[in-house]
């Protein structure tokens, strides 16, 4: 598996327990590779957030495999898989991602701040991240002096700074209107491209869907499908 | 530090809750600072006006006179003691006191009273008994069969200045004596006990009514050490105890005044209570403010987790937070308390408008004026435990951080 940078072999997860069990995901089998920009769409409640939380060990599975960079998640303890999402992972959330009391600068440096990055390399790098999502002269704004699409930038910036394996981001165009969304995939695009970052993203919204490189599309806790996001519109009926 | 940093925005992220919870913390510490010292300053004042009337800080006794008083039961060679012991640092004075039972007779009636021979001079200058004279004079060296009574005494007992009262009483022999008394002043302190009960008499004479040693080997019933600092009370009286024959025994005011004592300590308990009120209404709302600030920031927590941010990281900025909240709250608790209190201490507060009628406490007439005490024990001492306190709830909240169950959260 030379080049893939999530395994997934035969991940259930279930949630609750005797008569109310809810099986939110049903036997996934997946490989994410580097360089992936794959988007994961499906009705709401078809288990998208389930899985990306699977990947970065924020839930456990019920059952199966589940390996990121390598190491067997299912084998690591809280606070090594809280070690590992700091080093490998970076986030981006659908909403309130960024820490109101930090300015943009302090929230896209927060990462690399906590795995020891000294000030000075921090500095060169945030600044330099923050120019290229399109928020040089904002450093010191806090998030409620920043837009909707700002903050996510601002998300963005954090994630990738400290270039993470993957960056896993939970419907992160759901607050943002459909030019703010276009222009925040602009951006995953462009670091994808340039920087190789690797992308998983869950979505409703059909226009962000078209411009992944990768559609997994979930139906009830499977994958229905896996494949060219071109050729989509054939396939789903049922999507919002 | 960032984590600093982070804590110290995070508390004033929600302005109006902290700015509510410091003053809270603020008042009820102040309250609590001002209560507190001013208990300790009505003690000190009671404590102090009482031993300087009756037998000083400390006294010297007859070893059996504790357990039966009884008027022979002396302390012989008084003033060569004296002179002993008033070379012993910390010593403001020393009273010579014979003290009896008798009835005070007039035309009028008889009551039983407290005879108390008394050196009219060391008692000008220490006693605040000296200066409550409304009518008439206080005692002087020379007089003989001089006495000054209560104005609850010269009620009874239908007297005035120059009138003549007879004492009659046992001498040390056990045989009945009487003698007659004109009277040169009458005092008012304010305690009933006091002003109907209290007779004093010239020491001499009182020595010669109850047939007491006189002059260089005087005899007496206490000999009475008034300090000038309450506080060296442990050193004069290890002084003293190495000065003393077989028979004599030195007391401390507590064991002479035992109804004052238990009064105090009375008091004392009662007013625990009332501070441990004040510290759980500090605490409660420390502690609510600690939590609520925690439960509503789940979804903050739990993103920075997601991040891979430790749940020690996160618990020590909630640790932090606290602390910057007590400190702040102590800081200026203490400071607005102790300065209240101050200031008070400085002018005293008259107590007379909220009650005409005057209050004593165990037989001992209360100043009117009071003056709070404040000392920087109480400070330092109120303000680490709100501060520990605060501390050791903190840890509640920082125990809910391991509950957030962060895929949900960010769901
Ligand atoms: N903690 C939980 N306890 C019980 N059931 C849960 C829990 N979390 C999720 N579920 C259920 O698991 C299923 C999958 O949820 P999930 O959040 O992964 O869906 P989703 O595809 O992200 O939906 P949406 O598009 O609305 O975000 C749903 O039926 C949901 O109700
Ligand atoms: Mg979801």
């Amino acid at each position: 598996m030379g080049d893939s940078i999530v395994w997934l072999r035969a991940v259930t997860k279930d949630y609750g327990q005797g008569d109310v069990v809810v099986r939110a995901l049903r036997g996934i089998d997946l490989t994410l590779d580097r360089g992936d920009f794959a988007a994961v769409a499906g009705p709401s409640g078809s288990g998208k957030s389930t899985l990306l939380n699977v990947m970065s060990g924020l839930d456990r599975p019920s059952s199966g495999e589940v390996s990121l960079d390598g190491r067997d998640l299912t084998r690591l303890s809280r606070s090594e898989l809280s070690r590992l999402r700091l080093t490998r992972i970076g986030f981006v959330f659908q909403a309130y991602n960024l820490l109101p009391v930090l300015t943009a600068y302090e929230n896209a440096e927060y990462v690399l701040m906590m795995q020891g990055v000294p000030a000075s390399a921090r500095r060169e790098r945030v600044m330099g991240l923050l120019e290229l999502v399109g928020l040089g002269g904002m450093e010191d704004r806090f998030p409620r002096e920043l837009s909707g699409g700002q903050q996510q930038r601002v998300a963005i910036a954090r994630a990738i700074a400290s270039e993470p394996a993957l960056i896993l981001a939970d419907e992160p165009t759901a607050n943002v209107d459909s030019k703010t969304a276009a222009a925040l995939l602009d951006l995953m695009q462009q670091l994808n491209e340039e920087k190789g970052v690797t992308f998983l993203f869950s979505t409703h919204d059909r226009k962000v869907m078209a411009r992944a490189g990768r559609l997994i599309r979930l139906v009830d806790g499977r994958i229905a499908y896996d494949g060219e996001a071109g050729s989509l519109e054939a396939l789903d009926a049922d999507e919002g | 530090m960032a984590l600093v940093k982070i804590a110290w925005r995070s508390i004033w992220r929600n302005r109006r809750r902290t700015l509510i919870t410091l003053s809270s913390i603020v008042l009820c510490l102040a309250i609590a600072v001002f209560f507190i010292a001013a208990q300790h300053g009505v003690y000190d004042r009671l404590v102090d006006e009482a031993v300087r009337m009756q037998s000083g800080h400390l006294c010297v006794e007859h070893a059996e006179y504790i357990e039966a008083p009884a008027i022979d039961l002396v302390v012989r060679d008084v003033s060569a003691l004296r002179k002993r012991i008033e070379r012993i640092h910390g010593v403001e004075s020393t009273k010579a006191l014979v003290i009896g039972q008798g009835v005070a007779k007039s035309a009028s009636g008889s009551v039983g009273v407290a005879v108390l021979g008394v050196e009219p001079e060391v008692e000008m200058r220490s006693s605040p008994l000296a200066r409550k004279i409304v009518r008439g004079s206080y005692l002087a060296e020379e007089d003989g069969a001089s006495a000054v009574v209560g104005a609850e005494l010269v009620k009874k007992l239908k007297l005035d200045i120059g009138k003549k009262l007879v004492i009659s009483s046992n001498d040390m022999g056990g045989d009945l004596v009487e003698e007659q008394l004109r009277v040169k002043g009458i005092f008012e302190t304010g305690s009933t006990e006091v002003d109907a009960y209290v007779i004093q008499i010239p020491l001499g004479f009182a020595r010669k009514l109850y047939g007491m040693g006189d002059g260089l080997s005087g005899e007496a019933t206490r000999l009475g050490i008034v300090l000038a600092d309450a506080d060296e009370r442990g050193e004069v009286m290890d002084g003293v105890a190495g000065l003393l024959a077989g028979e004599q025994a030195v007391r401390t005011w507590e064991e002479v005044m035992p109804d004052l004592a238990a009064f105090i300590e009375m008091d004392v308990v009662s007013n625990y209570i009332f501070q441990g009120i004040i510290l759980f209404l500090i605490l409660f709302t420390i502690f609510n403010t600690l939590l609520m600030s925690v439960l509503e920031r789940k979804r903050e927590f739990a993103v920075l987790l997601a991040l891979g941010t430790s749940n020690g990281r996160i618990k020590i900025q909630i640790l932090l937070e606290s602390a910057f909240i007590a400190l702040l709250g102590v800081a200026f608790g203490l400071l607005v308390g102790g300065l209240v209190t101050g200031y008070f201490q400085a002018e005293g507060i008259d107590l007379s408008s909220l009650m005409e009628e005057g209050m004593s406490i165990s037989g001992f007439a209360m100043d009117m004026v009071m003056y709070p005490a404040l000392t920087a024990e109480l400070l330092a001492v109120l303000g680490a435990v709100v501060f520990a306190a605060t501390l050791l709830m903190s840890l509640y909240p920082m125990g809910q951080i391991k509950r957030i169950p962060v895929a949900d959260v960010l769901r």
